[in-house]
């Protein structure tokens, strides 16, 4: 039996992802705007028949450019998370295999990058790197990938000396064959949970450093920029900001209800998040 | 215990020398001169020429970095280009404003996590249960700049309940003088604590109340807590004694993975509420290229969070026996 | 959850309680803090408006940048290279001892010294020596007629014997001034009080402070708020329609000392052609936005020349926002839509731009964004380019960037605007603009002491410059101060606060 919390869970978070799918995907096509036409003696609309979620502040088209933003938003979270899934259970799943010198070597890299915090570390990436997509979403990979490559290898090291493993092993399956076909599919569970999880983090990451500067440059209409501008005019104009916030906000608890729910049904008691509080080496 | 203590803290040196470096690496990409940025559009070639000699700029890369080691080891990090003074001066005026928000912070954080997670837990699949998660999860799904500028209106402009920016008296003195009956220095300080602490904790609230209610669950549906239910002792008891000491195991850890983020956080949060904390130093440092106070930053945020995780699994064996310390 | 709701409850009453203690001293909201007290090497404006309290330079500049006398009761010019200043009496510093002329002679030539690494130490280089006469005449000796010197010299005395000494000036310092630190807590505020023995008089204050929020919103609400008493620029432009309509507030424009620019990169391929550079300067809506980006505080600029200079003449003018006067001037250069593409081109190349500020500025980057729009509708292909300031700047320096939007400010002076930034080989000529005619003019500006030849040296230099465009200035920047009821204030343009404390 499951509890009513979870299915709700589940399905209130994968409607409200696959919304802002639809709207990522099909948002500009129904508007009849181009994300950057500017109208300046239309700023700052309030919704209207044509103008569906209002005006920016060069008063273009706010459901166009929430749209586009969507799709930047979405593209740099699901990239920066999926480059640090790959190489965060790669180096995971080698380094709780391997054991030994190895692991411990890179057990204290990954504690090196545990030890920035942050936001300062991608703050650092993006001045070193420059402003702009593919650099945003190094830099926030660089910040996600020690999660997933802890995770996986606590994982790995508790399935090495599992029975079915030591079985496999006997019968001369070759390493390779032991870590994709045996123990990866015993990390998978727990890693799409964090995924899913992660992308919500990196939604909120991408806002914060466009507030502090760092983010896309413009126009590329992202949700960041489009909140940080709309946080500048708060007082006088607060639709601007109520847009981008609720939007990053009804996101990122999508995406959040989304994992937690998959959590619960995946893992039922808990496994990843134990492994995950396990005191450290 | 000791040798286990002992082992952890020797990793302190890789980490340490680890951090230095990649932080080193990464300033050394970063583009800009911060002799240019100390001089100003003002200054001429030679005289930015002259600064960088003078600041140490103009030697090869291995040897600052060798240098850098080498005062590190006699404690010393070094004089910030742009503040004037040594950098271990800087760090030690910012860090403790930093730790009142973040200590202030995780108390809020556990308060409003473990009501809303028990309650969660008690009531499962209740509408109590899907409101307290949800709102639990509007905490961590709003960014936090927003959150502390809307708070800001509402609480101190709207409302005009507390002061909107700057920090009041030194915390820990203040509570000093609360034990000697004198209570004002304290719920100044507090006023001022109150909405940076509220911003940077309700992210942590959400994890914790989540982690509280599974963990709750958990216990209570273990064969124990039945039979107690089943003897007849009073629920109350059940959830307090029982199930919520279970709970506070992953509360204590995760205490220990959210400092980081606590500490990450006071970067956005100490700009908005203007708190002299090193959130708002660390911005400062990496936007004037100021090296030695970037590194010393980032090797004090470093070095606290390995000991906050050190003192956390600590006292994570304390609380359960059945966890052995390698 | 309800001990939480007390403990907000019970903290709201002490917040009410707590201002009142201190309504006399007033609050300044600053956007950094200082990171020194020591005059000489100061570089941030918080510095230089904190440094104006607790110091005195030989003269004072009044809210009309005109001098007046300062430390120095009166001056000479016997010479066009010499300059004689008399002292004072009796003017003590804050630890008690006496200002002489020593002290004077020290603060200058440790400024030229290049080991201190002062930041303006470029504004004094023309000086040849300067030694003390008697204990209350000095004597400075220039290498070449310098005119600006005068109104650089409001630099605040330090004392000698206290920083030979090894008094720590950077934390605590020892001035002449009105005020002296009484607190300094790092990044968060700096409390000064008032000097009793202040040579002018006991100042006419119970206190002052610099209050440090980086945010200029977060500023602005702590203003409305009534934790702040002045707020002034740089505010955020979005805040200043609805605090002018706030009639509790006192509130006040002035023509401010800095312009916002574009600076064309005048070297080939690209840009070194000036009709090229005229035809993109049409394409800049100057008054939108100034209106809409900047809410009016500043002013649409028509010359490098400043409206509160002595030197400004309005008829000098470059050209205004006109997209169809654009179209032929770019047909007139040569570039032309031949491919159909919607984008110009010439000889088979495409006109591609990138314009670049820095990421600090907000503002900055909506107009930019706003002149990108324009562009590409008139068939440039522009694009962004945006980085922090140090990065930005460097590329800047390097003349490596093609169209950049940045700002000048403290310009007490018309040399300081244009000697270095288009004279030949000039040290902030970023663009390698070269102009032999504007030369002459610049040169003649800075050695005359007549008012009027400099004046007309620098309009037929800013002529050529409006017509040339190695700089195309969009907005001659605005200073705004707001401040509460309780407050007397005469508004200068550099953010100084003297009126406040009645000195």
């Amino acid at each position: 039996m499951k509890p009513l919390a979870v299915n709700l869970s589940l399905s209130i978070g994968g409607t409200i992802v696959i919304a802002v799918l639809l709207f990522a995907l099909f948002g500009t096509i129904v508007s009849g705007f181009e994300p950057d036409q500017m109208n300046m003696k239309n700023r700052f609309s309030l919704p209207t028949a044509e103008h569906w979620l209002g005006t920016d502040n060069f008063g273009r088209d706010l459901w166009t450019r929430m749209a586009v933003g969507a799709r930047v938003s979405l593209t740099i979270a699901l990239c920066s998370v999926a480059i640090a899934v790959v190489v965060g259970t790669t180096v995971g799943l080698v380094s709780g295999y391997i054991g030994g010198a190895f692991d411990l070597l890179v057990m204290r890299i990954v504690d090196i990058f545990l030890g920035f915090p942050p936001i300062v570390l991608a703050l650092a990436i993006v001045a070193a790197l420059g402003p702009g997509m593919l650099n945003l979403t190094l830099s926030l990979a660089a910040i996600f990938w020690t999660e997933y490559a802890r995770v996986v290898r606590s994982v790995t090291l508790a399935q090495r000396e599992a029975d079915y493993v030591t079985a496999a092993a006997a019968l001369g399956a070759g390493s390779a064959r032991i870590l994709f076909r045996e123990i990866l599919p015993n990390v998978i569970g727990p890693v799409i949970v964090l995924a899913t999880l992660g992308i919500g983090t990196a939604i909120i990451a991408e806002s914060g450093l466009s507030f502090l500067g760092f983010g896309v440059e413009p126009p590329t209409p992202t949700w960041g920029w489009t909140l940080s501008y709309g946080t500048r005019y708060l007082r006088a104009e607060p639709w601007l900001s109520t847009v981008a916030g609720l939007a990053i906000m009804i996101t990122v608890l999508g995406f959040n209800l989304f994992g937690d729910g998959l959590r619960d049904h995946l893992d039922p008691r808990g496994v990843a998040r134990r492994i995950k509080s396990a005191p450290r080496q | 215990m000791i040798w286990y203590v002992l082992r952890r803290l020797a990793l302190f040196i890789p980490l340490i020398l680890g951090v230095v470096a990649v932080t080193f690496g990464i300033m050394e990409l970063v583009p800009g001169d911060p002799a240019a940025v100390l001089l100003g559009d003002e200054a001429s070639e030679e005289a930015v020429r002259d600064m960088r000699r003078s600041l140490g700029l103009d030697r090869p890369w291995w040897i600052r970095l060798g240098s850098y080691y080498a005062d590190l080891a006699h404690g010393d990090m070094g004089i910030s280009y742009f503040q004037n003074q040594p950098v271990t001066d800087a760090i030690r005026q910012r860090v403790v404003p930093t730790l009142e928000v973040a200590v202030v912070a995780l108390l809020i954080s556990i308060l409003i996590g473990l009501a809303l997670g028990v309650a969660a837990a008690f009531w499962r699949g209740t509408a109590i249960d899907a409101t307290s998660m949800l709102f639990a999860q509007l905490g961590v799904s709003m960014p936090v700049f927003w959150f502390g500028i809307l708070l800001m209106y509402l609480l101190a402009i709207r409302f005009d309940l507390l002061p909107s920016i700057g920090r009041g008296p030194p915390l820990a003195g203040a509570l000093v003088e609360a034990a000697l009956g004198r209570p004002a220095a304290l719920l100044e300080s507090l006023s001022h604590i109150a909405m940076p602490a509220l911003t940077l904790g309700l992210t942590n609230a959400a994890v914790i109340s989540r982690l509280v209610r599974s963990a709750m669950l958990e216990t209570l549906g273990q064969d124990f807590i039945r039979t107690a239910h089943a003897k007849g002792l009073l629920n109350v008891r059940i959830i307090f004694v029982h199930a919520l000491g279970n709970a506070m195991l992953p509360v204590v850890s995760v205490i220990g993975l959210r400092f980081g983020a606590l500490l990450g956080g006071a970067v956005l949060t100490e700009s908005i509420f203007g708190w002299p904390g090193l959130g708002q130093l660390a911005v400062a440092a990496i936007s004037q290229r100021d090296l030695p106070l970037v590194q010393g930053i980032v090797l004090t945020f470093a070095v606290a969070f390995a000991l906050v995780n050190l003192l956390v699994d600590l006292l994570y064996a304390l609380i359960d026996p059945r966890i052995r310390l390698e | 959850m309800l001990k939480f709701v007390r403990m907000l409850i019970s903290v709201g009453i002490a917040a009410a309680i707590a201002p009142a203690a201190f309504a006399d001293v007033v609050r300044l909201g600053a956007d950094v803090d200082s990171a020194t007290m020591d005059p000489r090497i100061q570089r941030n404006t918080t510095e230089y408006r904190v440094n104006n309290l607790i110091y005195d330079g030989l003269v004072q500049l009044n809210a009309n940048l005109q001098v007046e006398p300062g430390l120095a009761e009166s001056w000479e010019n016997p010479e066009p290279t010499v300059w004689i200043f008399h002292l004072r009496e009796n003017v003590m510093f804050h630890d008690g001892s006496i200002l002489d002329a020593d002290d004077v002679v020290f603060t200058f030539e440790t400024i030229l010294d290049p080991d201190l690494k002062a930041r303006f130490r470029s504004l004094f280089t023309p000086i040849d020596t300067i030694e003390a006469l008697d204990a209350n005449t000095v004597k400075i000796t220039l290498k070449e007629p310098y005119a600006p010197l005068l109104s650089y010299l409001d630099m605040g005395i330090v004392s000698k014997d206290y920083v030979e000494g090894g008094g720590n000036i950077q934390s605590t310092p020892v001035g002449t001034g009105p005020l002296k630190l009484s607190n300094w807590e790092r990044g968060s505020r700096i409390s000064l009080e008032p000097f009793e023995d202040y040579w002018g008089g006991s100042p006419n204050t119970d206190g002052f402070e610099f209050v440090v929020v980086g945010d200029n919103t977060a500023r602005a609400q702590a203003f409305e708020a009534g934790d702040l008493s002045i707020i002034q620029s740089p505010l955020s432009s979005q805040d200043i329609g609805r605090l002018v309509a706030n009639t509790q507030f006192q509130n006040e424009i002035l023509g401010g000392l800095g312009i916002t620019y574009l600076n064309f990169n005048t070297q080939p391929p690209l840009l070194g052609d000036p009709a090229l550079r005229r035809a993109l300067a049409m394409l800049v809506d100057q008054s939108t936005i100034v209106d809409a980006i900047y809410e009016g505080v500043d002013q649409v600029a028509t010359s490098i020349l400043l409206p509160s200079s002595w030197a400004y003449d309005a008829s000098i003018a470059q050209p205004g926002f006109d997209p169809e006067g654009a179209k032929d001037a770019f047909a007139a250069a040569g570039w032309t839509d031949s491919n159909g593409d919607g984008t110009l081109d010439k000889d088979g190349q495409a006109l591609s731009i990138v314009l670049s500020t820095h990421s600090e500025d907000p503002n900055r980057i909506q107009s930019l964004e706003y002149i990108q729009a324009i562009m590409l509708e008139n068939g440039v292909d522009a694009s962004i380019s945006i980085a922090d300031w140090p990065a930005f700047s460097e590329g800047v320096r390097g003349g490596q960037h093609e169209i950049a939007l940045l700002g000048w400010l403290n310009i007490v002076d018309p040399d300081r605007l244009m000697y270095g930034q288009f004279h030949t080989g000039g040290s902030f000529n970023w663009g390698g603009y070269s102009n032999a005619e504007v030369d002459a003019h610049l040169e003649t500006g800075r050695s005359a002491t007549d008012v009027g030849d400099r004046t007309a040296a620098y309009q037929a230099a800013a002529a050529i410059i409006a017509n040339e465009l190695p700089y195309f200035v969009i907005a001659y920047q605005g200073y705004q101060v707001f401040y509460t009821d309780d407050v007397t204030l005469d508004p200068d343009a550099r953010g100084m606060m003297r009126s406040v404390i009645g000195n």
